[in-house]
């Protein structure tokens, strides 16, 4: 019985890019610039094949970078003259998003287009084509089975790869995976052998994860301890206050606006900013947040607790960058799997 | 040596002699620690020695109140040191826990040996000058210094010379001065532009999320110049020069104070060798100076110490 | 009145790049006290100058190019439509670049954003007014707006404190509310000086002192946090329920639109969500001081 699904061998992979590089610009896991990201592919190097899992950068940077000009202005006797930064009008194809990252992205929309349109970021996005690649493999920080992510399954992306030995299986998850598919050259159907392939590979990826975070009453647990200030000034003691964690996790999207003047002409930039940072919420008078805690607090119930009550979703893809990455290894999983159960 | 120390810590929790205790306890991926900071004596047994004890813990003691027992390292006791100078901390507020160490080793290093991830590695086992590492159930041994951070191998202080329980008699460190700055000399063989156009893919990936300074012991200001908005020093939007601006402040700031812990590096998330900066500055300052941060707790601090017989005369 | 939830009536009128200012001349410039300016401004485009519009208690994103932007509520009233006005305080960077501009200068504005004051809840209602220091600023659009609408209220007590006599702001407004019959206006210092004869004590005594009925009455609070903090009780032993009182709230703000992220008390953003709340919105959020 034939599938519904088209496979592309691994060695073919790379032509399939450079047809799509006609429409698109191409971008994928990369460390070309010193650090894993995703980037403007070269044309040729195909090494991102043979990764397991998620990149150090998230894709998020490639929607909303570190940072972005939002407009430049000038000054005549006129007065000023506010012009938007040229746009890149190719659309950008995402080649190797992961599960947890594609997920985070849908999270982020919902910020972005809530009550008011974000056009930065929405026109990245709406001009967008994901390409998921399942992992293969796991890190020791990854946990998003326990936040409902399969690390092989998305539905998040426009196509979905999984691994199926020398080939890649191809699944058209939206419409415009689908017209993608359909003119792209080189692909085969897909046989039922190659369905059980990817199955199992689905199932593998699953039994890798091995982190647990336990979301049992989760909203309700945290709302209990909201005010167990010695909890959270205990965990929050190594925090150094960095923005490792939030810069790099995928659904972290708080940002700072600031202006660049040179003689009579500059910009307004955003840029990515950090609620860990006392200076975020620093107002002249006071500041809300100036004791860590608090502001370790409010990352994790921002994640956890606000963004739910929000929109039902919880802002954590379970990706493991902010444990991987930390300088001292501060560890979510561990603060809210010991969240006492009676204050 | 790890009994040694949980004896001692709780006995210092026990009979008051301190409120907290920092030391390391283990990580939650492999192959790595987490700083441990309690008042509590039923965490105590959860306390560790082993090569992956990398934090400069040094970088807690300005932002805790009370009495500290500390568990440190050479380059750990040398910023301790540097921060009684500063008057940051009072000696008496501080109980220096010291561990000789050996050296630490360092996972990308260990990652580039065994061609995979460092949670992918089944072992590493330390054998005196050797290192032994599992990958796929099959042990390959390389020689220490190849695995050992690069500032571990230019050590100039292994075992705290400031302490008040030292953990055991000092080892010996196997340094390697010159793989210790092999980056740097590699740096200075290139030319100008050269290096130029380094530094600016470096710093092109600098996100400005601060891991550097925050972990560093020497960046103990409360309020860091990047932050200051009248006047805007440097700018808050992350373009590389400004990033490169900030790291080269922030050297100055330091310099005299940076005891090459190499945390700075270490800690960044996205492998900018900032390390490179620091060593060589480090470096300049013992040329200069014949000053080595943190070695003599009685010497005046680098830069803000002034003799009137000074030949420079722009402080005057 | 039900105004539990002030926040659902928020309405987002923006269209296009929200993020993208408008620029508006400086018309004039009043030092209000030494530290505080109320700049009045209009756009330089005519057609916003006639469509633009906004509600009391709504605030605005000012932007001096080249140096910044910072949120100030809108102090004119919506009934008052020559010409726009927002009140300042010196206390950084965009601050004091706004200070050192002149009439006739051009800065950035978008807006209006947040939610304004529900009116049609005020309707009917006896107003008792509390505001201290800068914290008039909402306060004195939506007092404009209420006198010029007057018949549609009942009675209005206005309770306004400053530090000293020189900190007081809008002195020209608390001559005319002085002035008129229909409104009860009372002043008060914390410290007085020699040519002082007003009140002195801090807003918080003054309510209790002036004791307005919390009968078919809604109280409207803005000043500084440690202000609204204490009137809050008093507001509640003059038999006020938490559905009688409205505040406006202040945190940093950055977008002004709920995306930054740095306004937030628990799920709610300041800037989208507020500024204005109704005291049983956020009752839980102040004790528990997110």
């Amino acid at each position: 019985m034939a599938s519904s699904n088209k496979k592309i061998s691994k060695r073919d992979t790379g032509k399939l890019l450079n047809e799509w590089s006609q429409e698109f610009a191409v971008f994928v896991p990369s460390r070309e610039t010193g650090v894993a990201t995703m980037a403007k592919w070269d044309g040729k190097d195909t090494s991102f094949l043979d990764w397991h899992r998620n990149t150090v950068i998230p894709p998020k940077a490639n929607f909303l970078p570190a940072m972005e000009e939002m407009f430049n202005f000038q000054r005549d006797k006129e007065g000023y003259h506010i012009e938007l930064p040229p746009q890149d009008k190719h659309k950008q194809l995402i080649f190797g998003i992961r599960p947890c990252d594609a997920k985070a992205l849908a999270i982020l929309d919902m910020t972005f287009s809530d009550s008011y349109q974000d056009p930065y970021y929405l026109s990245k996005r709406k001009n967008a084509v994901l390409v998921g690649v399942g992992c293969t493999k796991a890190y020791d920080s990854c946990f998003c089975t326990s936040l409902g992510i399969s690390p092989a399954e998305s539905t998040d992306v426009d196509l979905m790869l999984t691994d199926i030995g020398d080939e890649f299986l191809i699944e058209a998850i939206t419409e415009a995976g689908k017209k993608l598919i359909s003119r792209s050259r080189g692909l085969a159907e897909a046989n039922e052998a190659d369905e059980t392939r990817a199955k199992a590979s689905k199932e593998a990826a699953y039994q890798k994860v091995t982190r647990q975070l336990d979301t049992d009453n989760i909203k309700q647990r945290l709302l209990a301890n909201l005010e167990n200030k010695d909890y959270w000034e205990k965990i929050a003691a190594k925090c150094l206050s960095c923005g490792v964690c939030t810069f790099l996790c995928p659904t972290c999207y708080c940002f700072d606006i600031n202006d660049e003047l040179v003689k009579q002409q500059g910009a307004r930039f955003r840029s990515w900013d950090s609620c860990a940072f006392p200076v975020y919420t620093e107002m002249p008078m006071e500041n809300p947040r100036v004791e860590k805690w608090r502001r370790v607090r409010q990352r994790v119930y921002h994640k956890y607790e606000f963004y739910p009550m929000s929109f039902d979703v919880t802002a954590c893809t379970g990706c493991g960058r902010c444990i991987r990455l930390c300088p001292v290894n501060w560890d979510i999983t561990q603060a809210l799997n010991n969240l006492p159960a009676k204050v | 040596m790890e009994q040694k120390l949980r004896d001692g810590a709780k006995a210092l929790l026990e009979q008051g002699k301190v409120d907290y205790i920092i030391g390391f306890e283990p990580g939650s991926l492999k192959f790595t620690t987490t700083p441990l900071i309690t008042r509590d004596k039923d965490d105590i047994d959860r306390l560790v020695i082993n090569p992956f004890i990398v934090n400069n813990l040094s970088a807690y003691l300005t932002e805790l109140e009370g009495r500290v027992g500390i568990v440190a390292k050479g380059c750990d006791s040398r910023s301790i040191v540097s921060l009684i100078q500063d008057k940051q901390i009072a000696r008496e507020d501080i109980v220096i826990i010291g561990i000789p160490c050996p050296g630490l080793i360092d996972l990308s290093k260990i990652e580039q040996l065994a061609g995979k991830d460092r949670d992918e590695v089944d072992d590493i086992t330390r054998e005196g000058d050797r290192v032994v590492i599992v990958v796929d159930g099959k042990k390959q041994e390389f020689p220490i210094t190849e695995v050992l951070f690069d500032n571990c191998l230019g050590c100039d202080m292994p075992t705290p010379s400031e302490y008040d329980i030292l953990l055991s008699e000092s080892s010996p460190l196997v340094t390697d001065k010159t793989s210790s700055r092999k980056k740097i000399e590699g740096l200075k063989g290139t030319s100008q532009e050269e290096r130029w156009s380094f530094w600016e893919k470096e710093f092109s990936r600098c996100i400005r999320c601060y891991a550097c300074r925050n972990v560093c012991p020497a960046c103990f200001c409360k309020r860091c110049f990047v932050e200051e908005s009248e006047p805007q020093w440097i700018s808050p939007v992350p373009q590389w020069q400004d990033n490169l601006m900030f790291q080269v402040i922030r050297n100055i700031h330091v310099a005299g104070r940076c005891t090459d812990c190499g945390e700075c590096e270490r800690a960044c998330p996205v492998n900018i060798q900032l390390r490179s900066l620091a060593k060589e500055m480090y470096d300049i300052v013992d040329d200069l100076f014949q000053f080595k941060a943190g070695m003599d707790k009685e010497a005046a601090p680098l830069l803000t110490a002034y003799a009137v017989e000074e030949a420079e005369d722009f402080i005057r | 009145m039900t105004i539990t939830d002030i926040s659902h009536r928020r309405k987002f009128l923006a269209q296009g790049n929200v993020y993208l200012p408008h620029i508006v001349i400086i018309e004039k410039i009043i030092d209000e006290t030494p530290g505080v300016r109320t700049f009045h401004f209009n756009f330089k485009d005519e057609k916003l100058r006639e469509e633009f519009s906004f509600e009391s208690g709504q605030f605005g994103e000012y932007s001096v190019l080249g140096i910044g932007e910072a949120p100030f509520c809108i102090s004119s009233s919506p009934t008052r439509r020559d010409h726009l006005e927002f009140a300042l305080q010196r206390v950084g960077k965009v601050t004091n670049a706004l200070h050192r501009l002149g009439v006739g200068a051009e800065i950035g504005f978008r807006g209006p954003y947040g939610n304004g004051v529900p009116l049609d809840l005020l309707q009917g209602k006896n107003l008792v007014f509390v505001g201290g220091g800068i914290g008039l600023a909402p306060l004195r659009s939506l007092i404009w707006n209420v006198i010029d609408n007057r018949d549609k209220y009942e009675n209005i007590d206005i309770i306004y404190g400053a530090r000293s006599p020189s900190d007081l702001c809008f002195k020209y407004d608390l001559d005319a509310w002085n002035k008129d019959k229909a409104v009860n206006m009372v002043t008060t210092v914390d410290k007085g000086d020699e040519n002082w004869t007003g009140k002195v004590g801090f807003v918080p005594q003054v309510l209790e002192q002036a004791a307005p009925s919390a009968q078919n009455a809604v109280a409207i609070v803005c000043g500084p946090p440690i202000m609204i903090r204490f009137t809050f009780p008093v507001l509640e032993k003059l038999g006020f329920t938490p559905e009688q009182m409205i505040t406006t709230l202040e945190k940093r703000m950055k977008c002004g639109i709920g995306k930054c992220g740095r306004c937030n008390i628990g799920n709610l953003y300041v800037c989208r969500d507020g500024p204005v709340f109704s005291y049983a919105q956020i009752k839980g959020f102040i004790s528990k001081e997110y």
